[in-house]
Protein backbone atom coordinates (compact mmCIF):
# COMPACT_ATOMS: atom_id res chain seq x y z
CA UNK A 1 0.00 0.00 0.00
CA UNK A 2 1.16 3.22 -0.83
CA UNK A 3 0.41 6.42 1.11
CA UNK A 4 -0.98 9.52 0.04
CA UNK A 5 -0.95 11.80 2.85
CA UNK A 6 1.36 11.44 5.88
CA UNK A 7 -1.30 13.64 7.46
CA UNK A 8 -4.42 11.50 6.92
CA UNK A 9 -2.40 9.04 8.14
CA UNK A 10 -1.48 10.38 11.71
CA UNK A 11 -5.42 11.86 11.76
CA UNK A 12 -6.82 8.58 11.60
CA UNK A 13 -4.35 6.79 14.27
CA UNK A 14 -5.06 9.44 16.60
CA UNK A 15 -8.78 8.92 16.15
CA UNK A 16 -8.39 5.08 16.52
CA UNK A 17 -7.55 5.86 20.11
CA UNK A 18 -10.68 6.91 21.00
CA UNK A 19 -12.48 4.85 23.14
CA UNK A 20 -14.96 2.09 20.81
CA UNK A 21 -13.47 3.29 17.92
CA UNK A 22 -11.77 0.91 15.70
CA UNK A 23 -9.07 1.70 12.76
CA UNK A 24 -11.98 1.20 10.28
CA UNK A 25 -14.89 3.82 11.95
CA UNK A 26 -11.39 6.37 12.26
CA UNK A 27 -10.78 6.13 8.51
CA UNK A 28 -14.45 6.94 8.44
CA UNK A 29 -14.34 9.94 11.19
CA UNK A 30 -11.04 11.11 9.22
CA UNK A 31 -12.14 11.50 5.65
CA UNK A 32 -15.72 12.57 6.55
CA UNK A 33 -13.67 15.49 8.52
CA UNK A 34 -11.52 16.29 5.35
CA UNK A 35 -14.76 16.88 3.62
CA UNK A 36 -15.96 19.52 6.31
CA UNK A 37 -14.96 23.04 5.81
CA UNK A 38 -12.29 24.85 7.85
CA UNK A 39 -14.61 26.72 9.74
CA UNK A 40 -16.22 23.03 11.44
CA UNK A 41 -12.63 21.86 12.02
CA UNK A 42 -11.52 24.77 13.55
CA UNK A 43 -14.15 24.53 15.77
CA UNK A 44 -13.74 21.06 16.89
CA UNK A 45 -10.03 21.81 17.68
CA UNK A 46 -10.89 24.45 19.92
CA UNK A 47 -13.07 22.54 21.80
CA UNK A 48 -10.92 20.09 22.08
CA UNK A 49 -8.16 22.36 23.22
CA UNK A 50 -10.54 24.06 26.03
CA UNK A 51 -11.64 20.63 27.20
CA UNK A 52 -8.37 20.01 27.98
CA UNK A 53 -7.01 23.39 29.20
CA UNK A 54 -10.46 25.55 30.74
CA UNK A 55 -12.00 22.47 32.55
CA UNK A 56 -11.48 22.56 36.01
CA UNK A 57 -12.10 20.32 39.12
CA UNK A 58 -14.25 22.43 42.10
CA UNK A 59 -11.87 22.54 44.73
CA UNK A 60 -14.91 21.82 47.42
CA UNK A 61 -16.93 18.80 45.90
CA UNK A 62 -14.57 17.81 42.82
CA UNK A 63 -16.35 17.77 40.11
CA UNK A 64 -15.84 19.14 36.86
CA UNK A 65 -16.38 22.70 36.02
CA UNK A 66 -15.61 26.10 34.10
CA UNK A 67 -14.80 27.84 37.81
CA UNK A 68 -13.78 27.26 41.40
CA UNK A 69 -16.25 26.74 42.58
CA UNK A 70 -18.78 24.94 40.82
CA UNK A 71 -22.21 26.74 39.93
CA UNK A 72 -23.39 23.33 42.05
CA UNK A 73 -21.57 24.40 45.18
CA UNK A 74 -21.66 28.49 43.73
CA UNK A 75 -25.84 28.03 43.92
CA UNK A 76 -27.42 29.83 47.01
CA UNK A 77 -30.83 27.96 46.23
CA UNK A 78 -29.24 24.55 46.87
CA UNK A 79 -30.12 22.96 50.22
CA UNK A 80 -26.85 23.46 52.52
CA UNK A 81 -27.79 20.42 55.00
CA UNK A 82 -27.57 17.46 52.35
CA UNK A 83 -24.60 15.98 50.60
CA UNK A 84 -24.83 13.35 47.97
CA UNK A 85 -21.23 11.40 47.65
CA UNK A 86 -20.55 9.67 44.05
CA UNK A 87 -17.96 8.02 42.55
CA UNK A 88 -17.31 10.62 39.51
CA UNK A 89 -18.13 13.84 37.94
CA UNK A 90 -20.41 11.31 35.47
CA UNK A 91 -22.59 10.23 37.69
CA UNK A 92 -23.26 13.87 38.88
CA UNK A 93 -24.80 14.51 35.87
CA UNK A 94 -26.74 11.44 36.01
CA UNK A 95 -28.39 12.28 39.45
CA UNK A 96 -28.95 15.96 38.27
CA UNK A 97 -31.01 14.88 34.87
CA UNK A 98 -33.59 13.45 37.58
CA UNK A 99 -34.45 16.80 39.45
CA UNK A 100 -34.40 14.44 42.58
CA UNK A 101 -31.77 15.98 44.62
CA UNK A 102 -31.66 19.65 45.64
CA UNK A 103 -28.34 19.39 47.76
CA UNK A 104 -24.79 19.64 47.33
CA UNK A 105 -22.70 16.61 45.81
CA UNK A 106 -18.93 15.34 46.57
CA UNK A 107 -17.44 13.29 43.85
CA UNK A 108 -14.74 10.80 44.85
CA UNK A 109 -13.09 10.39 42.34
CA UNK A 110 -12.85 6.07 41.98
CA UNK A 111 -13.41 3.77 44.85
CA UNK A 112 -11.60 1.64 47.06
CA UNK A 113 -9.92 -0.99 45.45
CA UNK A 114 -6.41 -2.36 46.47
CA UNK A 115 -5.68 -4.62 43.36
CA UNK A 116 -5.71 -1.47 41.48
CA UNK A 117 -3.40 0.56 44.16
CA UNK A 118 -6.72 2.88 45.12
CA UNK A 119 -6.78 3.03 48.64
CA UNK A 120 -8.65 5.75 50.44
CA UNK A 121 -5.91 8.25 50.30
CA UNK A 122 -5.89 8.38 46.58
CA UNK A 123 -9.96 9.29 47.26
CA UNK A 124 -11.37 12.89 48.46
CA UNK A 125 -11.92 10.94 51.51
CA UNK A 126 -10.31 13.15 53.65
CA UNK A 127 -11.51 16.96 51.88
CA UNK A 128 -15.51 14.92 52.49
CA UNK A 129 -14.74 14.70 56.22
CA UNK A 130 -13.45 18.08 56.34
CA UNK A 131 -16.61 19.09 54.67
CA UNK A 132 -18.69 17.50 57.29
CA UNK A 133 -17.04 18.85 60.11
CA UNK A 134 -16.95 22.48 59.00
CA UNK A 135 -19.41 25.17 58.51
CA UNK A 136 -21.78 23.85 55.63
CA UNK A 137 -24.32 22.45 58.80
CA UNK A 138 -24.40 19.15 57.19
CA UNK A 139 -27.14 16.81 58.78
CA UNK A 140 -26.97 14.23 56.10
CA UNK A 141 -24.70 12.28 53.97
CA UNK A 142 -26.34 10.52 51.12
CA UNK A 143 -23.83 7.86 49.38
CA UNK A 144 -24.91 6.82 46.01
CA UNK A 145 -22.18 4.25 44.95
CA UNK A 146 -22.40 1.14 42.64
CA UNK A 147 -23.75 -1.73 43.98
CA UNK A 148 -20.78 -4.19 43.77
CA UNK A 149 -17.92 -4.73 46.32
CA UNK A 150 -15.64 -1.90 45.51
CA UNK A 151 -18.52 0.63 46.25
CA UNK A 152 -19.70 -1.66 49.06
CA UNK A 153 -16.32 -1.42 50.58
CA UNK A 154 -15.87 2.80 50.28
CA UNK A 155 -19.71 2.96 51.58
CA UNK A 156 -18.48 0.82 54.47
CA UNK A 157 -15.37 2.99 54.84
CA UNK A 158 -17.31 6.22 54.63
CA UNK A 159 -19.74 5.50 57.17
CA UNK A 160 -17.34 4.28 59.55
CA UNK A 161 -15.19 7.11 59.35
CA UNK A 162 -18.29 9.50 59.82
CA UNK A 163 -19.40 7.69 63.35
CA UNK A 164 -17.68 10.41 65.35
CA UNK A 165 -19.59 13.39 63.38
CA UNK A 166 -23.20 14.48 64.41
CA UNK A 167 -24.71 13.60 61.24
CA UNK A 168 -27.16 11.34 59.69
CA UNK A 169 -25.75 8.71 57.29
CA UNK A 170 -28.35 6.82 54.48
CA UNK A 171 -27.61 5.30 51.38
CA UNK A 172 -29.68 5.22 48.26
CA UNK A 173 -32.42 1.99 47.84
CA UNK A 174 -31.34 -0.64 45.97
CA UNK A 175 -34.08 -3.09 44.41
CA UNK A 176 -36.64 -3.12 41.28
CA UNK A 177 -35.98 -0.80 37.98
CA UNK A 178 -39.06 0.77 36.96
CA UNK A 179 -40.66 -1.11 34.11
CA UNK A 180 -40.06 -4.60 34.52
CA UNK A 181 -41.92 -7.38 35.97
CA UNK A 182 -41.44 -9.23 39.02
CA UNK A 183 -40.53 -12.25 36.87
CA UNK A 184 -37.27 -11.03 35.43
CA UNK A 185 -35.66 -9.62 38.01
CA UNK A 186 -32.57 -11.64 39.58
CA UNK A 187 -32.86 -13.34 43.28
CA UNK A 188 -29.68 -10.52 44.21
CA UNK A 189 -31.55 -7.69 43.35
CA UNK A 190 -35.57 -9.10 44.55
CA UNK A 191 -33.80 -9.93 47.89
CA UNK A 192 -32.14 -6.39 48.36
CA UNK A 193 -35.44 -4.95 47.25
CA UNK A 194 -37.01 -6.75 50.32
CA UNK A 195 -34.34 -5.94 52.81
CA UNK A 196 -34.43 -2.01 51.59
CA UNK A 197 -38.61 -2.26 51.15
CA UNK A 198 -40.28 1.26 52.40
CA UNK A 199 -43.45 1.94 54.03
CA UNK A 200 -46.36 2.60 51.92
CA UNK B 1 -34.86 -29.33 28.79
CA UNK B 2 -33.81 -30.44 24.63
CA UNK B 3 -32.09 -29.16 22.25
CA UNK B 4 -33.58 -29.15 18.56
CA UNK B 5 -30.94 -28.22 16.44
CA UNK B 6 -27.08 -27.46 16.48
CA UNK B 7 -25.29 -25.46 13.93
CA UNK B 8 -21.56 -25.15 14.16
CA UNK B 9 -18.91 -22.78 12.33
CA UNK B 10 -15.28 -23.09 12.70
CA UNK B 11 -15.52 -24.80 15.64
CA UNK B 12 -12.46 -27.34 16.58
CA UNK B 13 -12.39 -29.29 13.69
CA UNK B 14 -16.47 -28.60 12.45
CA UNK B 15 -15.76 -25.74 9.11
CA UNK B 16 -19.80 -25.85 9.17
CA UNK B 17 -22.15 -28.49 10.39
CA UNK B 18 -25.75 -28.53 10.74
CA UNK B 19 -28.02 -31.46 12.99
CA UNK B 20 -31.23 -30.58 12.03
CA UNK B 21 -32.49 -32.91 14.17
CA UNK B 22 -32.15 -34.21 17.46
CA UNK B 23 -34.35 -36.68 19.75
CA UNK B 24 -34.25 -38.21 23.31
CA UNK B 25 -31.19 -40.55 22.71
CA UNK B 26 -28.61 -39.42 20.10
CA UNK B 27 -25.21 -42.27 20.04
CA UNK B 28 -22.41 -40.32 18.03
CA UNK B 29 -20.21 -42.59 16.59
CA UNK B 30 -17.22 -42.35 13.98
CA UNK B 31 -13.30 -42.94 13.59
CA UNK B 32 -10.98 -41.13 16.51
CA UNK B 33 -10.94 -37.47 15.55
CA UNK B 34 -13.83 -37.69 13.56
CA UNK B 35 -15.39 -34.54 15.48
CA UNK B 36 -17.57 -36.61 17.98
CA UNK B 37 -16.66 -34.70 21.12
CA UNK B 38 -16.55 -31.18 19.41
CA UNK B 39 -20.55 -31.59 18.43
CA UNK B 40 -21.07 -32.32 22.26
CA UNK B 41 -19.07 -29.95 23.34
CA UNK B 42 -20.83 -27.37 21.23
CA UNK B 43 -23.81 -28.54 23.45
CA UNK B 44 -21.87 -27.76 26.06
CA UNK B 45 -20.86 -24.11 25.11
CA UNK B 46 -24.55 -22.92 24.39
CA UNK B 47 -25.61 -24.82 28.15
CA UNK B 48 -22.15 -23.33 30.15
CA UNK B 49 -20.67 -20.67 27.54
CA UNK B 50 -17.01 -22.97 27.87
CA UNK B 51 -15.98 -25.89 26.72
CA UNK B 52 -15.37 -28.64 29.11
CA UNK B 53 -12.70 -30.23 26.94
CA UNK B 54 -10.69 -27.41 26.31
CA UNK B 55 -9.85 -24.30 29.05
CA UNK B 56 -8.93 -21.66 25.98
CA UNK B 57 -11.34 -20.33 24.08
CA UNK B 58 -9.08 -19.32 21.35
CA UNK B 59 -7.82 -23.06 20.90
CA UNK B 60 -11.07 -23.74 20.05
CA UNK B 61 -11.18 -21.98 16.65
CA UNK B 62 -10.53 -24.18 13.63
CA UNK B 63 -7.11 -23.72 12.65
CA UNK B 64 -6.75 -20.64 10.14
CA UNK B 65 -10.02 -18.79 11.59
CA UNK B 66 -10.46 -15.84 13.37
CA UNK B 67 -13.79 -17.02 15.13
CA UNK B 68 -16.05 -19.36 15.73
CA UNK B 69 -19.61 -19.34 16.36
CA UNK B 70 -22.59 -22.09 17.51
CA UNK B 71 -26.29 -21.87 17.31
CA UNK B 72 -28.79 -23.98 19.17
CA UNK B 73 -32.68 -24.54 18.91
CA UNK B 74 -33.76 -25.33 22.47
CA UNK B 75 -37.03 -26.25 24.19
CA UNK B 76 -38.07 -26.59 27.48
CA UNK B 77 -40.90 -26.19 29.89
CA UNK B 78 -40.32 -23.39 31.79
CA UNK B 79 -39.04 -21.43 28.89
CA UNK B 80 -40.84 -23.24 25.82
CA UNK B 81 -38.98 -22.41 22.52
CA UNK B 82 -35.36 -20.34 22.48
CA UNK B 83 -32.61 -20.12 20.32
CA UNK B 84 -28.59 -19.66 22.03
CA UNK B 85 -25.90 -18.03 19.81
CA UNK B 86 -22.79 -18.14 20.82
CA UNK B 87 -19.69 -16.54 18.88
CA UNK B 88 -16.20 -15.81 19.78
CA UNK B 89 -13.10 -13.74 17.79
CA UNK B 90 -9.61 -12.90 19.08
CA UNK B 91 -10.56 -9.15 18.67
CA UNK B 92 -14.34 -9.34 19.95
CA UNK B 93 -13.73 -11.87 22.80
CA UNK B 94 -16.69 -14.25 23.55
CA UNK B 95 -20.65 -13.14 23.04
CA UNK B 96 -23.84 -14.89 24.20
CA UNK B 97 -27.37 -14.18 22.41
CA UNK B 98 -30.52 -15.65 23.83
CA UNK B 99 -32.93 -15.05 20.79
CA UNK B 100 -30.79 -12.52 19.13
CA UNK B 101 -30.58 -10.45 22.26
CA UNK B 102 -26.93 -10.04 23.65
CA UNK B 103 -26.38 -11.20 27.59
CA UNK B 104 -24.62 -8.90 29.49
CA UNK B 105 -22.94 -11.57 31.75
CA UNK B 106 -22.25 -15.03 30.15
CA UNK B 107 -22.92 -16.22 34.11
CA UNK B 108 -26.48 -15.25 32.75
CA UNK B 109 -26.69 -18.02 30.61
CA UNK B 110 -25.75 -20.69 33.56
CA UNK B 111 -28.62 -22.46 34.26
CA UNK B 112 -30.98 -21.94 31.40
CA UNK B 113 -30.08 -25.12 30.08
CA UNK B 114 -28.84 -27.01 32.80
CA UNK B 115 -26.46 -30.21 31.17
CA UNK B 116 -24.63 -33.21 32.78
CA UNK B 117 -21.32 -34.77 31.58
CA UNK B 118 -19.47 -37.83 31.52
CA UNK B 119 -16.23 -37.70 30.47
CA UNK B 120 -13.03 -39.84 30.75
CA UNK B 121 -11.69 -36.31 32.58
CA UNK B 122 -13.93 -37.11 35.54
CA UNK B 123 -11.21 -39.97 36.98
CA UNK B 124 -9.33 -36.53 37.99
CA UNK B 125 -12.73 -35.97 40.58
CA UNK B 126 -12.07 -38.45 42.80
CA UNK B 127 -8.25 -39.14 42.44
CA UNK B 128 -6.53 -35.29 42.26
CA UNK B 129 -6.24 -32.70 44.94
CA UNK B 130 -9.71 -30.51 46.49
CA UNK B 131 -9.60 -27.89 43.61
CA UNK B 132 -11.06 -31.07 41.21
CA UNK B 133 -14.08 -31.64 43.77
CA UNK B 134 -14.39 -27.65 44.55
CA UNK B 135 -14.91 -27.23 40.69
CA UNK B 136 -17.66 -30.15 40.35
CA UNK B 137 -19.54 -28.38 43.12
CA UNK B 138 -19.44 -24.91 42.33
CA UNK B 139 -20.44 -26.22 38.88
CA UNK B 140 -23.44 -28.80 40.04
CA UNK B 141 -24.67 -25.36 42.50
CA UNK B 142 -24.13 -22.71 39.88
CA UNK B 143 -26.83 -24.77 37.06
CA UNK B 144 -29.31 -24.91 40.21
CA UNK B 145 -28.63 -21.31 41.92
CA UNK B 146 -28.04 -18.19 40.25
CA UNK B 147 -27.77 -16.68 43.42
CA UNK B 148 -24.99 -19.34 44.36
CA UNK B 149 -22.78 -18.35 40.93
CA UNK B 150 -23.34 -14.50 41.51
CA UNK B 151 -21.78 -15.61 45.40
CA UNK B 152 -19.10 -17.23 44.09
CA UNK B 153 -18.21 -14.62 41.69
CA UNK B 154 -18.51 -12.09 44.16
CA UNK B 155 -16.08 -13.92 46.57
CA UNK B 156 -13.52 -14.55 44.17
CA UNK B 157 -13.00 -10.40 43.47
CA UNK B 158 -13.44 -9.77 47.40
CA UNK B 159 -10.82 -12.58 48.14
CA UNK B 160 -8.55 -10.70 45.92
CA UNK B 161 -9.14 -7.30 47.00
CA UNK B 162 -8.40 -8.61 50.40
CA UNK B 163 -5.26 -10.44 49.15
CA UNK B 164 -4.27 -7.42 47.66
CA UNK B 165 -4.53 -5.12 50.84
CA UNK B 166 -2.80 -7.83 52.70
CA UNK B 167 0.50 -7.64 50.49
CA UNK B 168 0.36 -4.31 50.20
CA UNK B 169 0.40 -3.47 54.52
CA UNK B 170 1.89 -6.10 55.57
CA UNK B 171 4.24 -3.92 57.01
CA UNK B 172 1.73 -1.80 58.94
CA UNK B 173 -0.70 -4.16 60.70
CA UNK B 174 -2.56 -0.88 62.32
CA UNK B 175 -3.72 0.51 58.99
CA UNK B 176 -4.34 -3.28 57.56
CA UNK B 177 -6.83 -3.68 60.27
CA UNK B 178 -8.88 -0.53 59.63
CA UNK B 179 -8.35 -1.20 55.85
CA UNK B 180 -9.40 -4.62 55.93
CA UNK B 181 -12.95 -4.41 57.98
CA UNK B 182 -14.83 -3.13 54.68
CA UNK B 183 -13.70 -6.35 52.97
CA UNK B 184 -13.89 -8.47 55.73
CA UNK B 185 -18.02 -8.12 56.18
CA UNK B 186 -18.13 -8.93 52.33
CA UNK B 187 -16.09 -12.07 52.57
CA UNK B 188 -18.01 -13.13 55.53
CA UNK B 189 -21.70 -12.14 53.63
CA UNK B 190 -20.76 -14.11 50.45
CA UNK B 191 -18.57 -17.01 51.73
CA UNK B 192 -20.95 -17.79 54.35
CA UNK B 193 -23.70 -17.91 52.00
CA UNK B 194 -21.62 -20.43 50.05
CA UNK B 195 -20.67 -22.68 52.67
CA UNK B 196 -24.34 -22.97 53.75
CA UNK B 197 -25.60 -23.81 50.47
CA UNK B 198 -22.65 -26.01 49.83
CA UNK B 199 -23.87 -28.25 52.65
CA UNK B 200 -27.01 -27.94 51.93
CA UNK B 201 -26.58 -29.66 48.79
CA UNK B 202 -24.02 -32.22 49.62
CA UNK B 203 -26.46 -33.37 52.73
CA UNK B 204 -28.87 -34.03 50.00
CA UNK B 205 -26.62 -34.90 47.39
CA UNK B 206 -24.87 -38.11 49.76
CA UNK B 207 -28.74 -40.23 49.05
CA UNK B 208 -28.74 -39.64 45.61
CA UNK B 209 -24.67 -41.34 45.51
CA UNK B 210 -25.10 -43.82 47.30
CA UNK B 211 -28.00 -45.20 45.23
CA UNK B 212 -26.45 -44.63 42.57
CA UNK B 213 -23.15 -45.90 43.12
CA UNK B 214 -25.27 -49.28 44.52
CA UNK B 215 -26.71 -49.43 41.04
CA UNK B 216 -23.62 -49.11 38.56
CA UNK B 217 -21.43 -51.24 40.53
CA UNK B 218 -24.12 -53.53 41.90
CA UNK B 219 -22.42 -54.31 45.47
CA UNK B 220 -23.26 -53.41 48.96
CA UNK B 221 -20.25 -51.14 49.61
CA UNK B 222 -21.87 -48.19 50.83
CA UNK B 223 -20.49 -44.24 50.04
CA UNK B 224 -20.56 -41.95 51.80
CA UNK B 225 -19.09 -38.34 51.96
CA UNK B 226 -18.22 -35.33 54.34
CA UNK B 227 -17.88 -31.61 53.79
CA UNK B 228 -14.88 -30.12 55.16
CA UNK B 229 -15.15 -26.63 56.09
CA UNK B 230 -13.63 -23.90 58.75
CA UNK B 231 -16.64 -24.21 60.55
CA UNK B 232 -19.92 -26.04 61.25
CA UNK B 233 -21.82 -25.86 58.54
CA UNK B 234 -24.84 -27.16 59.74
CA UNK B 235 -26.06 -24.39 61.50
CA UNK B 236 -27.48 -21.76 59.51
CA UNK B 237 -25.98 -18.55 57.59
CA UNK B 238 -26.06 -16.33 60.56
CA UNK B 239 -24.28 -18.56 62.30
CA UNK B 240 -21.88 -19.76 60.37
CA UNK B 241 -21.03 -15.90 59.64
CA UNK B 242 -20.31 -15.72 63.31
CA UNK B 243 -17.85 -18.63 63.21
CA UNK B 244 -16.17 -16.83 60.43
CA UNK B 245 -15.80 -13.57 62.19
CA UNK B 246 -13.98 -15.49 64.90
CA UNK B 247 -11.84 -17.34 62.11
CA UNK B 248 -10.77 -14.60 60.73
CA UNK B 249 -9.32 -12.89 63.62
CA UNK B 250 -7.64 -15.78 64.93
CA UNK B 251 -5.83 -16.21 61.65
CA UNK B 252 -5.24 -12.53 61.26
CA UNK B 253 -1.33 -13.22 62.47
CA UNK B 254 -1.25 -15.73 60.13
CA UNK B 255 -2.79 -13.81 57.25
CA UNK B 256 -0.47 -10.98 57.59
CA UNK B 257 2.31 -13.39 57.92
CA UNK B 258 1.55 -15.47 54.39
CA UNK B 259 -0.33 -11.86 52.76
CA UNK B 260 -3.36 -13.97 52.02
CA UNK B 261 -6.84 -15.06 52.94
CA UNK B 262 -6.17 -18.17 55.02
CA UNK B 263 -10.06 -18.82 56.06
CA UNK B 264 -13.30 -19.24 53.90
CA UNK B 265 -14.61 -21.82 51.16
CA UNK B 266 -11.48 -21.44 48.50
CA UNK B 267 -9.95 -24.36 51.28
CA UNK B 268 -12.73 -26.32 50.77
CA UNK B 269 -12.92 -30.33 50.74
CA UNK B 270 -15.23 -33.28 50.08
CA UNK B 271 -13.74 -36.74 51.14
CA UNK B 272 -15.38 -39.87 49.63
CA UNK B 273 -15.64 -42.60 51.49
CA UNK B 274 -16.28 -46.29 50.06
CA UNK B 275 -17.29 -48.47 53.07
CA UNK B 276 -15.25 -47.08 56.01
CA UNK B 277 -12.31 -46.29 53.86
CA UNK B 278 -11.03 -43.08 52.48
CA UNK B 279 -11.83 -43.47 48.38
CA UNK B 280 -8.75 -41.43 47.33
CA UNK B 281 -6.40 -42.98 49.64
CA UNK B 282 -7.41 -46.81 49.35
CA UNK B 283 -9.93 -46.72 46.03
CA UNK B 284 -8.96 -49.43 43.35
CA UNK B 285 -8.77 -48.21 39.82
CA UNK B 286 -12.36 -49.65 39.37
CA UNK B 287 -13.79 -48.34 42.55
CA UNK B 288 -12.43 -44.57 41.45
CA UNK B 289 -13.96 -45.06 37.85
CA UNK B 290 -17.21 -45.78 38.92
CA UNK B 291 -17.05 -44.24 41.59
CA UNK B 292 -16.34 -41.25 39.33
CA UNK B 293 -19.31 -42.17 37.35
CA UNK B 294 -21.56 -42.40 40.17
CA UNK B 295 -21.22 -39.25 41.03
CA UNK B 296 -22.32 -37.68 37.29
CA UNK B 297 -25.37 -39.72 37.82
CA UNK B 298 -26.20 -38.58 41.04
CA UNK B 299 -26.16 -35.23 39.71
CA UNK B 300 -28.04 -35.95 36.76
CA UNK B 301 -31.01 -37.87 39.10
CA UNK B 302 -30.61 -35.09 41.82
CA UNK B 303 -31.35 -32.09 38.88
CA UNK B 304 -34.16 -34.58 37.47
CA UNK B 305 -35.86 -34.12 41.31
CA UNK B 306 -34.81 -30.49 42.12
CA UNK B 307 -35.44 -28.48 38.81
CA UNK B 308 -38.38 -27.92 36.80
CA UNK B 309 -36.17 -28.95 32.94
CA UNK B 310 -34.58 -32.48 32.88
CA UNK B 311 -30.46 -31.43 32.32
CA UNK B 312 -29.37 -32.41 28.63
CA UNK B 313 -27.29 -35.44 29.54
CA UNK B 314 -23.41 -36.35 27.86
CA UNK B 315 -21.57 -39.05 27.70
CA UNK B 316 -18.13 -38.56 26.01
CA UNK B 317 -16.28 -41.75 25.05
CA UNK B 318 -17.00 -43.83 28.06
CA UNK B 319 -18.13 -46.88 27.45
CA UNK B 320 -14.52 -48.56 26.12
CA UNK B 321 -13.57 -48.46 30.02
CA UNK B 322 -16.37 -50.39 31.33
CA UNK B 323 -16.90 -53.70 31.34
CA UNK B 324 -19.95 -55.46 29.51
CA UNK B 325 -22.31 -56.00 32.51
CA UNK B 326 -21.56 -52.44 33.37
CA UNK B 327 -22.33 -51.05 29.89
CA UNK B 328 -25.46 -52.77 30.08
CA UNK B 329 -26.97 -51.72 33.48
CA UNK B 330 -25.63 -48.27 32.40
CA UNK B 331 -27.31 -48.80 29.06
CA UNK B 332 -30.18 -50.02 30.99
CA UNK B 333 -30.45 -46.77 32.89
CA UNK B 334 -30.29 -44.34 30.18
CA UNK B 335 -33.26 -46.01 28.16
CA UNK B 336 -35.62 -45.20 31.15
CA UNK B 337 -33.98 -42.15 31.45
CA UNK B 338 -37.11 -39.41 30.32
CA UNK B 339 -34.26 -36.44 30.04
CA UNK B 340 -32.06 -36.42 26.22
CA UNK B 341 -29.21 -38.03 26.18
CA UNK B 342 -25.97 -37.32 23.62
CA UNK B 343 -23.28 -40.46 23.78
CA UNK B 344 -20.35 -40.45 22.18
CA UNK B 345 -18.49 -43.90 20.85
CA UNK B 346 -15.63 -45.12 18.07
CA UNK B 347 -17.60 -48.08 18.59
CA UNK B 348 -21.47 -48.18 17.78
CA UNK B 349 -21.52 -51.94 18.68
CA UNK B 350 -22.72 -52.30 22.31
CA UNK B 351 -25.42 -50.02 21.41
CA UNK B 352 -26.77 -51.76 18.63
CA UNK B 353 -27.85 -55.16 20.60
CA UNK B 354 -29.95 -52.62 23.75
CA UNK B 355 -31.41 -49.52 21.41
CA UNK B 356 -33.52 -49.93 18.58
CA UNK B 357 -32.26 -47.19 16.24
CA UNK B 358 -35.56 -45.90 14.53
CA UNK B 359 -34.75 -41.94 14.00
CA UNK B 360 -37.96 -40.86 15.90
CA UNK B 361 -36.73 -41.53 19.26
CA UNK B 362 -33.37 -42.74 19.03
CA UNK B 363 -30.92 -41.79 16.30
CA UNK B 364 -27.53 -42.97 15.32
CA UNK B 365 -25.05 -40.07 14.08
CA UNK B 366 -22.43 -40.99 11.67
CA UNK B 367 -19.20 -38.49 11.64
CA UNK B 368 -16.53 -38.69 9.28
CA UNK B 369 -13.62 -35.54 9.20
CA UNK B 370 -15.89 -33.38 10.54
CA UNK B 371 -18.67 -33.92 8.53
CA UNK B 372 -22.39 -36.05 8.97
CA UNK B 373 -21.95 -39.06 6.52
CA UNK B 374 -24.79 -40.70 7.42
CA UNK B 375 -27.81 -40.97 10.22
CA UNK B 376 -30.27 -44.00 10.91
Amino acid sequence: MQLTSEYLERAIEQLSKLPGTGRKSAQRIAIHLLKQNDEYALKLANAIIDLKQKVIRCSTCGNVSDADPCNICDNSKRENGQICVVEEFNDVYIIEKTNEFRGRYHVLGGVISPMDNVGPDQLKIQDLLKRVGGNEHIKEVILALNPDAEGEATSYYINKLLTPYEVKVTRIAYGIPMGTELEFIDEATLSRAFTSRSAF
Amino acid sequence: MQIKALKLQNFRNHESTLVDWLPHLNVITGPNGAGKTSLIDAIHYLCMSRSFVSNSDQYVILQGESYFMLKGDFSGTVRSEFEVACSYSRGDGKKIFVNDGPLDRLSDLIGMVPVVVLSPDDKRLTREGPIERRSFLDSFISQISNQYLRDLLDYRRIRRQRNSLLQQYANAPHMLEMYLEPWNKQLVDAGASIVDARHKVLEKFKAYLAQDYAMISGMNLTTDLEYKTFCDASVGIEDIKKQYYDKLAESQEKEIEREQTLVGPHRDEIVFYLGDRELRQYGSQGQHRLFALSLKLAQLHYYSDELDDLPIFMLDDVFGDLDPQKTQILLEALKNHPGQIFITSANPVPFEDVIEFDGERNQLIRIEQAEIVGKE
